[in-house]
């Protein structure tokens, strides 16, 4: 059995010569749950598709399950628990309906679990589906993603519009009956904070690309933001920084190697003081971070020259 | 054992967690040989990933904390160390390195923070005493 459940080697895919993913890489491991972050359009549901075999690529390999999608979509939509984003089933079918209906779709369908799953989740069996709450409309594509007991499960986006106890409840499913199966969960998201208490990996896809992959306790400890006096400014320059703001007095930039960044500091002398960030605040550095040279276009701050 | 897990905090969850079920022991409020909830029990109740659970229990048990105990779960230690792991009075030093930051940036003199520092230790000896 391979090591990793996905993965993505140098992926492009444009659509009417847009680069939507521009060489993507990255692998997901066995068991682990991975979530990928990325504003709108940054390419989250492109690499959803792609990993389903709905849609094909225009260069780069994918592998799932030991799979190519492109090959073989069947089998890995077979396989593979889907819920897709803002997931409509058939409005008039009842919740009993759709899972006789969704049923004989794949090889391994378990339907006591799915029962079990539908009970759990507190889902009227007799209610038809246009009066399934959204909440409700989540978890009863969790219950039928899952009634195969597939190896891997893709969730695009699945906390889109749910309220923040819906949220919570959403997380509390995921811990409870996928990852304490030791299900290989991938899902993408914008909400940082909800993906923390869940997420073993996170990576933050822009502009196409995986602009950094770790677990959260690394991100954190890694990724800070570092305040300096202004003054000292252009003895910094050459630091690779994701993002920098100066105020009147001081500079703070935010860098992805704390540590480093701190002993150089230190051996020049350099007053500094450390601000320990959150996952949000991470994530705007990454895909939306000002460099110091920008900032001496805008400001024309004499300090920083 | 009640946890609170701040979503959105510039502390990891992990060290929501561990800070918390230390001061939990410390407090007395678990007692030495108590079981805590298994990794399983406080994934769910928390909706926290359960390698992070693990990762913190683990780490817990390094400093002396916790033992777990094959097949029966995770227990308060019998003997709690004495001294606190350095790792929380490193924090404690770090939290109170930024109280002095907000305090000069308040225009507070070295003199008006310790008074400061003098009345919450009044009112938290003053609370200890009513709520015993």
């Amino acid at each position: 059995m391979a090591h990793n459940a996905i993965e993505i080697q140098a992926v492009s895919k444009s659509f009417r010569g847009q680069k939507v993913l521009d060489g993507l890489s990255f692998d997901v491991e066995r068991g682990k749950t991975f979530a990928l972050l990325g504003r709108n359009a940054a390419g989250k549901t492109t690499t959803i598709r792609l990993l389903l075999g709905l849609l094909g690529r225009d260069d780069g390999a994918i592998r799932v399950l030991g799979l190519d999608p492109a090959v073989s979509p069947l089998e890995v939509r077979d396989r593979v628990g889907y819920l897709a984003e803002d997931q409509t089933m058939y409005g008039w079918m009842r919740v009993a309906e759709i899972i006789r209906f969704v049923a004989p779709f794949y090889s391994t369908w378990d339907h006591d679990l799915a029962l079990k799953l539908v009970r759990q989740f507190e889902l009227p069996l007799n209610a038809k589906i246009r009066h399934l709450s959204k909440g409700q409309n989540v978890r009863l594509g969790l219950a039928l993603a899952f009634a195969h007991r597939p190896e891997l499960v893709v969730l695009d986006d699945p906390a889109l519009g749910l309220d923040p106890i819906m949220r919570r409840q959403f997380n509390r499913d995921l811990v409870e009956h996928l990852q304490s199966e030791g299900a290989t969960i991938f899902y993408s998201s914008h909400l940082l904070d909800e993906v923390e208490p869940v997420a073993d990996v996170v990576a933050i896809l822009d502009e196409g690309q995986i602009r950094c992959l770790a677990d959260t306790d690394t991100l954190r400890s890694n990724v800070k933001q570092i305040v300096i006096p202004a003054a000292a400014a252009n003895l910094v320059s050459g630091i690779d920084h994701l993002d920098a703001q100066s105020g009147r007095d001081e500079l703070a930039m935010t860098v992805e190697n704390a540590t480093a960044v701190c002993d150089y500091l230190a051996a020049e002398g350099i007053t500094f003081r450390v601000n320990d960030l959150n996952l949000d605040e991470i994530f705007a550095a990454y895909v939306d971070g000002r460099k110091i040279e920008t900032l001496n276009q805008f400001t024309n701050s004499p300090q920083l020259v | 054992m009640l946890i609170r897990i701040e979503k959105g905090s510039s502390v990891p969850i992990s060290r929501q967690l561990a800070e918390q079920i230390a001061t939990h022991i410390a407090a007395g409020r678990i007692k030495p040989g108590e079981r805590v909830p298994s990794v399983r029990e406080l994934a769910k109740q928390l909706a926290v990933n359960q390698n992070t659970i693990l990762r913190v229990y683990e780490r817990l048990t390094a400093d002396g904390l916790l033992q777990r105990r094959q097949g029966q779960g995770t227990f308060v230690a019998d003997q709690l160390p004495r001294r606190r792991p350095a790792a929380h009075r490193d924090r404690l030093i770090e939290e109170l390195r930024q109280l002095v930051h907000q305090a000069r940036g308040l225009g507070l003199t070295d003199g008006q923070l310790h008074e400061l520092l003098d009345t919450a230790l009044g009112q938290v000896e003053a609370h200890s005493t009513a709520n015993p």
